[in-house]
């Protein structure tokens, strides 16, 4: 289960944060998202440790923690998507699946003329857009 | 990792006994424990106690055990195994036994026969070492044999130790053959050093025989466990872990690594299968068991990975020894024991972590992207570990709270703990209980266990515990340049210290990640950290750091629901109704009603009677949140005393609307500052009133809203006027000083850009928003000062052009007034040019400033020398005296070109019109001048031949074709020199002299005539007249460079009307000098000259004699030719060639009738030098003579100097 | 799903936009015109990259960047690349459309034909007046490329140039 997805904007800060989680842990989940942002900087700053994967957009799996397992994805725009599971056993694809939705979504959402470039998005419609996703999250991998 | 055992710890250490002759016991454990590998030995005194390894009753070894096992593990097992069960025995007997008495032998064999019993049922191997005291001792080799024998042992089990001997070698030499026991031993030498070596030789194979024995040794206890295994006929699971445990042991005994890890972690599988089946023991304590035993296993296999290097393969181990008892968590009442041991194993495995990677440099982890679950970095890290292990402390703190909490009847907890213990096997506890001397253990239920383990929990103090853990993930992260994590950990640590009361070191945790959290605008996080700065200084009692915490909270952009509700610590949950809380409890404190008392907080924050707060907020401030100014002057120059308009903009992003009291507006001239009171609050405005007070009907700043307050401003010091800050005075205490902003330079506010907001401007007019500035220039108050510059046309090179300056005051005195002259190039050059090679360094200035004179009528050279501070080439500063209104002051500027230039003159005027030094505003008054240098006289020159006398110069009529080359000179004639001096300027210029100035090593080889004579009275020249001067020159010298001298031109301005008043003397003549171009001095071979009467009638016949004359030693052999002129009729050949005999002369002769009257041109003769081959026509002028038509009748002679002059004019 | 929009429209709003700016909104002062028509075209070439990354990999040196610009951006604003990029291989690019489409239908007085840049719009004089209305709808298209690498993480200043016409060159300086 998904429990936190958020975009991150190129100076790191919060542009979109949202826990799907019944329990009320949104603070912690804040903690692990901005955590996990330094394991995006050391895999692009070091981009021979990342091997293969260099330059693609999506970042694979950032870091376990405790019961959370973080996975990446970063634009060509310095903009970084985070999104934290619960799930032991997240199928790569899903996930990859998953942050090309959320892209499109996120793209969508800031060419919106009324959003300023780097400012917070608090466009509903992006709101109700990602929790669609989110829910869809490991049922369908057609998108 | 320290709580572990030690033998789980180290790699086990084989162990040999020793026994017999006990004085050498030390010194062969050292020996052995040096060897590499180590040897532990355990030492026994006598033969007696071999008995100790005498095999019990052991339940497990009698092959098929009876009942089912009680445990997996028994707790002394490894310990035995490491210190009391030896792998090998080493018997010493001294040689003297085997030797002499023959009671020594018997005892000796009975003591053999006792070992072998005891050693057998062990299986435990037995060296035989005999030792030589002395060197009378002789071993026969019978004895040796029969020794062999009866030990039933390999000949090379039984080893001949010379522990201190000896320096007779050649006895140790002949026993050694004689007993042929040693081959190593006759290697011996002959010195005393290498006796050493002849020992330590015999010391090598005592030790690598035991080492070979207990390899052997544990070879064989493994294989005999392995095959229990195989025979796969166990009881129970538990006795499979027990065996593989055990083979995996035997094999790290003999450093079988591959084999050891093999074992363990089938051991560490087969266990993770009996989870759920075993039913043994009560399910709580099942499950402790069970994990301490597969912590130990997994300690054993990551240690075991991590030595040989496979990093990557231990981390993956650990991930999965982790995921696979993670959620064993067991019954509720002993979670905390789950979390514990989690915790635990992060730690452990950190810890391996981090000494492995100590040893192993550098490891590179690199992520299989093509494995379905690749590794992170960090799990290559041990402060990860360290972290998690810190999380899962806390986890597990909480959980035994709980459980603290639900069971309340403490008192009886501690009785029964106390006589609870561990057991036998590992993880397993068990009463002790003691009727009178014997000692019972009885199982535990549960329910006694649980409380035994929460009594013991008690004991520890997990917080501190989790700040260590927290502060190593901390300190390891942060030197890893990995901030936000350490951050995170930095956080809950922080929160620990708080928890804890140390408030100091939770503040300054906090602080340093608050700004990170700033930085990045994470708001929620920062609005936590915050809460807790806020908790930190109320405890603390510092106010201002309250306030300050408080407002910044207050002002946080926190709009929305967050999300962030529990767990928020002291902030309270993120949403606007807080951050009004927080904003009213501020704003009640420092409104000075009565501090913060509540119940809950004593408060230790008030404000009492005078005491006052003041906030700064710089442009770097997070309280730019709560309080921002921006200031902008509607002009940007003004005028001095003319008003202008000023905006001041205030925003606040608080929650709710502040009611300003007043605002002070600070300038950088502290006169114009000025204040704003809100007329809604009439309070008295004491002793402020030396500054403007203008009052505002309203003085709220709502939230986000810009509050823009206008108003009229002037000042009459002349500079920069900047508004620095704006102070607002809230109630009665609290101070916010603002430092002023422009708009044009207003960054946005941090966090708040982020946020959704819709911005607005300080300003409402558009322009000034883009370009409004807190700052605006005071111009200077106009000049009431004349300065004229009063120079008439235009300069001439080479004189001192004066230009006269004159100041008149108008309305202001002059104090302190400086003139600066400044003189510039107007094509934009420089004024000087250092290329040309000049030798003078003020030549190479075109135009320079030579100096001032000053008022007329006054010595200015005494006077006003001192008064020009710096004058150099094209640049001065002259001071002006104090000057009073309509006052006037003149001097002149003295400025000399060089070159023809036109230049511009720059003179400015600063002055103070005040004698008041420090209220200095200086005024400035600027003039310039465009000049014109023109060159005053051009002078040129030219040679004449004698006249009517020709000579031929080689050289000119070779290099008649080339330009500028040098002319030609004939030797030992009078040559004429002819200067010109022509006006180029349109002045009439008086001319004094021309002359010509002779080098002194010049002078032997030529002589000028005329050379420095003075005109007898300066002669005028009006513009584009041309003045010339004749001078004979002859040489005698023949050179190529004949240096004739310079021209020398003295000259000056026809002063007109005053010429006649004006002394000579005092006048000063410019000098023009103009060097003369180096000449060719040659000897002429032939010198034509004509001869013909100064006058010529019509029809009256004359002669015209032509004389060539040969200069050389030569014959010369010369065509010539005279062409027929119109005008005249002559007799005589046209064409001939004739021979001119050296140093002699040739005359032709014509008889010539003239036919017209007038000036007429002789017939033209030319000729050609054969030797030579050089033509030669003389020049037209000299060739021309007058006919008169009827014969003239002169009255007087006519000097012959004027003639020549007249010729010269033409 | 590829939405369109008619290339007319496109035309007329540019004109018109440069019309409002230039002559209502900053009649007296063209420096505020162009600096708030730059500013539309940033945030549109902010936006524009935005959406025409995705699915790409990430570009690993400002070469690259510019080549998207050239290539895949210029496609799907013009249906044609850029036809010649140069670079000084200091920061400094040139990209040079041959028949850039915003001003293939401008009138252009043939008598002049002098250079002028957008950056120089000093000198008011009537000849130079078409050529200088012409660089104030250069002010947009620069301002896309602008946003289009800030976004991508290349600060940058461009310029357009367009001394040889119907050719338009923009200079791409990257701030070190």
């Amino acid at each position: 289960m998904i429990v936190c997805v958020a975009v991150v904007g190129h100076q790191n800060n919060p542009l979109y944060i949202q826990s799907f989680t019944e329990a009320d842990d949104a603070l912690k989940l804040h903690h692990i998202v901005h955590c996990s942002l330094d394991v995006v900087d050391e895999r692009v700053n070091n981009p021979k440790k990342s091997g293969p994967m260099l330059n693609e957009t999506f970042l694979g799996l950032l870091y376990p923690i405790e019961n959370y397992k973080v996975y990446g994805y970063l634009t060509n725009t310095k903009v970084k998507f985070i999104l934290v599971t619960t799930d032991l056993d997240v199928k790569d694809a899903d996930v990859r699946n998953f942050f090309r939705r959320f892209h499109a979504a996120y793209v969508d959402a800031v060419s919106n003329p009324f959003h300023v470039p780097g400012k917070k998005i608090t466009s509903r419609t992006f709101a109700e857009r990602v929790s669609t996703i989110v829910k869809s999250f490991g049922f369908s991998s057609a998108g | 990792m320290e709580e572990y055992p030690e033998e789980l710890r180290t790699p086990p250490v084989t162990l040999a006994s020793l026994v017999g002759c006990p004085e050498l016991h030390p010194l062969i454990s050292t020996h052995l424990l040096s060897e590499q590998p180590p040897i532990n030995t355990l030492a026994l005194p006598d033969f007696s106690k071999i008995s100790l390894f005498n095999k019990k009753v052991d339940p497990d070894s009698t092959a098929t055990s009876p009942s089912p096992s009680l445990g997996i593990l028994k707790r002394d097992w490894l310990l035995k195994h490491r210190t009391k069960l030896p792998s090998v025995l080493a018997v010493l007997f001294p040689a003297h036994h085997l030797a002499a008495d023959p009671a020594y032998w018997l005892q000796l064999c009975s003591h053999l026969d006792f070992i072998k019993t005891v050693v057998r049922g062990r299986n435990i191997k037995f060296v035989i070492v005999v030792v030589i005291q002395t060197n009378a001792d002789e071993i026969s080799e019978d004895r040796m044999i029969a020794l062999r024998k009866r030990a039933e042992v390999d000949a090379k089990h039984v080893v001949v130790l010379n522990p201190n001997d000896t320096s007779e070698l050649k006895q140790t030499l002949h026993r050694h053959a004689h007993c042929g026991l040693h081959s190593l031993f006759f290697s011996a030498l002959f010195k005393g050093t290498c006796f050493e070596f002849l020992t330590v030789v015999s010391w090598s194979r005592l030790a690598s025989s035991i080492s070979e024995l207990a390899v052997a040794y544990y070879r064989e206890e493994g294989r005999r466990i392995k095959q229990r295994i195989e025979k796969k006929n166990i009881s129970s699971v538990e006795l499979i872990v027990r065996y593989c445990f055990k083979v995996a042991v035997y094999a790290e005994f003999r450093s079988d690594w591959t084999e050891a890890l093999k074992f363990y972690e089938e051991a560490y599988h087969t266990l993770r299968e009996i989870v759920g089946v075993t039913t043994r023991l009560p399910a709580v304590q099942r499950l402790v068991e069970i994990k301490s035993i597969s912590e130990q296993l997994h300690f054993k296999i990551s240690t075991l990975l991590l030595h040989s290097g496979k990093v990557t393969e231990a981390v993956t181990w650990f991930r999965q020894h982790k995921n696979a008892y993670k959620r064993l968590v067991g019954a509720p009442e002993g979670i905390f024991l789950h979390w514990e041991w989690m915790s635990r194993q992060f730690l452990v495995f950190g810890e391996l972590l981090e000494t492995s990677s100590k040893i192993i440099q550098g490891i590179s982890p690199i992520i299989q992207a093509t494995s379905s679950k690749p590794l992170t970095e960090w799990e290559y890290y041990s402060a990860y570990y360290y972290q998690l292990a810190a999380h899962y402390l806390s986890e597990k703190r909480s959980a035994l709270e709980l459980t603290i909490s639900m069971s309340e009847t403490s008192n009886e907890i501690d009785n029964v703990a106390d006589s609870v213990v561990p057991s036998v096997y590992v993880g397993q506890f068990t009463r002790l209980l003691e009727q009178g001397d014997k000692v019972d253990m009885l199982p535990l239920t549960d329910e006694e266990y649980i409380r035994y383990a929460v009594s013991e929990g008690k004991r520890f103090q997990d917080s501190l515990e989790i700040i260590v853990l927290l502060k190593k993930a901390y300190e390891s992260f942060n030197s890893m340049k990995i901030q936000r994590v350490s951050s995170f950990c930095g956080f809950q640590m922080a929160r620990e210290y708080f928890a804890e009361g140390d408030i100091s070191n939770a503040k300054q945790i906090f602080d340093s990640i608050a700004s990170l959290y700033r930085k990045e605008g994470w708001v929620t996080l920062l609005w936590n950290v915050l809460g807790y700065l806020r908790e930190c200084s109320r405890k603390n009692g510092t106010i201002k750091d309250f306030v300050e915490y408080s407002l910044e909270m207050a002002a946080l952009p926190i709009s929305a629901d967050t999300g962030v509700q529990r767990d928020s610590g002291p902030a309270g949950p993120a949403n606007l109704r807080q951050r009004e809380i927080v904003h009213n409890e501020v704003f009640e404190l420092v409104g000075g009603a009565s501090g913060l008392e509540t119940n809950e907080h004593p408060s230790n924050l008030n404000i009492t009677g005078d005491e006052s707060l003041q906030l700064e907020v710089d442009l770097v401030s997070p309280l730019r949140l709560a309080m921002l100014a921006s200031v902008a002057f509607h002009e940007q120059t003004i005028k001095p005393g003319t008003s202008t308009l000023i905006t001041v903009s205030l925003l606040s992003h608080l929650p709710l609307t502040v009611e300003i009291d007043q605002l002070e507006i600070q300038f950088n001239q502290s006169k114009c500052n000025f204040f704003i009171a809100n007329a809604k609050k009439t309070q008295s405005s004491n002793g402020i009133q030396q500054h403007r007070t203008e009052t505002a009907p309203s003085l709220s700043l709502e939230s986000k809203k810009w509050l823009r307050l206008t108003h009229d401003i002037q000042s009459d010091q002349s500079g920069k006027l900047e508004c620095l800050s704006v102070i607002a005075k809230i109630g009665s205490h609290l101070t916010i000083c603002c430092r002023a902003d422009s708009p044009a330079s207003l960054d946005s506010v941090p966090l708040w850009t982020l946020d959704g907001c819709v911005q607005t401007v300080p300003i409402k007019d558009p322009i000034l928003v883009l370009s409004g500035q807190k700052s605006t220039q005071v111009e200077e108050p106009d000049p009431q000062v004349d300065l004229h510059l009063g120079a008439s046309g235009p300069a001439l090179v080479g004189e001192i052009f004066l230009v006269p300056v004159t100041l008149v005051s108008k309305g202001h005195d002059v104090y302190s007034g400086e003139l600066k002259i400044n003189l510039v190039d107007v094509k934009g050059g420089g004024l000087f040019s250092p290329r040309d090679s000049e030798p003078y360094a003020t030549d190479s200035h075109h135009v320079q400033l030579l100096g001032i004179s000053g008022p007329e009528g006054e010595d200015d050279s005494q006077l006003y020398s001192d008064k020009i501070k710096k004058i150099q080439q094209s640049f001065g500063l002259i001071s002006v005296p104090i000057l009073k209104n309509g006052d006037s002051w003149s001097c002149k500027l003295e400025i000399k070109w060089h070159r023809p230039k036109p230049i511009m003159l720059y003179v400015s005027l600063g002055y103070t019109p005040y004698c008041n030094e420090l209220n200095a505003q200086s005024v400035h008054v600027h003039k310039h001048l465009q000049i014109e240098g023109q060159t005053a006289i051009v002078l040129n020159h030219y040679y004449l031949m004698p006249f009517r006398r020709d000579p031929l110069l080689l050289s000119k009529n070779k290099q008649a074709s080339e330009f500028g080359q040098s002319e030609s000179l004939p030797l030992n004639q009078k040559n004429v020199l002819i200067v010109s001096a022509k006006n180029c300027t349109e002045l009439p210029l008086r001319l004094k002299s021309v002359s010509i100035e002779v080098e002194d090593d010049a002078e032997k080889t030529c002589s000028i005539q005329h050379g420095s004579e003075e005109l007898l009275n300066p002669c005028l020249i009006v513009p584009g007249e041309e003045f010339k001067k004749i001078f004979l020159v002859s040489s005698n010298m023949n050179i190529s460079k004949l240096k004739l001298g310079t021209v020398c031109l003295r000259w000056r301005r026809d002063l007109g009307v005053e010429e006649q008043s004006a002394s000579t003397s005092t006048l000063s003549w410019v000098v023009t000098k103009q060097k003369l171009p180096d000449v060719n001095v040659e000897l002429p071979p032939l010198i034509v000259s004509f001869e013909c009467p100064p006058y010529a009638i019509v029809g009256d016949p004359f002669t015209y004699y032509i004389r060539i004359s040969n200069q050389t030693q030569l014959l010369q052999e010369v065509k010539y030719s005279l062409a027929d002129a119109q005008s005249f009729v002559l007799s005589g050949y046209h064409d001939d060639t004739v021979h001119v005999l050296p140093k002699s002369e040739h005359i032709l002769s014509y008889k010539l009738v003239p036919l017209v009257s007038g000036m007429q041109q002789l017939p033209k003769f030319s000729m050609t030098s054969v030797r030579y081959s050089a033509a030669y026509q003389p020049s037209n002028s000299s060739n021309s003579v007058f006919v008169f038509p009827s014969k003239p009748h002169f009255k007087a002679a006519v000097s012959t100097n004027n003639r020549v002059e007249s010729v010269a004019n033409e | 799903m590829v939405r369109e929009v008619s290339e007319s429209c496109v035309d007329s709003l540019l004109t018109e936009m440069v019309a409002c700016y230039c002559n209502r909104f900053y009649a007296n002062k063209p420096e505020l015109a162009a600096r708030r028509i730059e500013a539309i075209g940033y945030q549109v070439g902010h936006q524009l990259s935005e959406r025409y990354t995705m699915e790409r990999p990430r570009f690993t040196d400002h070469l690259e960047a510019i080549k998207f610009i050239c290539k895949d951006f210029w496609s799907e604003l013009f249906k044609k690349q850029i036809d010649n990029l140069k670079t000084n291989h200091r920061g400094t690019f040139v990209l040079q459309d041959n028949k850039f489409r915003w001003l293939a239908r401008m009138s252009v007085d043939p008598s002049i034909d002098n250079a002028s840049s957008v950056e120089d719009n000093s000198a008011p004089t009537p000849e130079n007046k078409a050529a200088q209305a012409m660089s104030m709808h250069l002010y947009f298209p620069c301002g896309i490329i602008r946003g289009a690498l800030s976004n991508l993480g290349i600060p940058c200043a461009v310029s357009a140039d367009i001394s040889n016409l119907p050719a338009c060159s923009f200079v791409v300086r990257i701030k070190a």
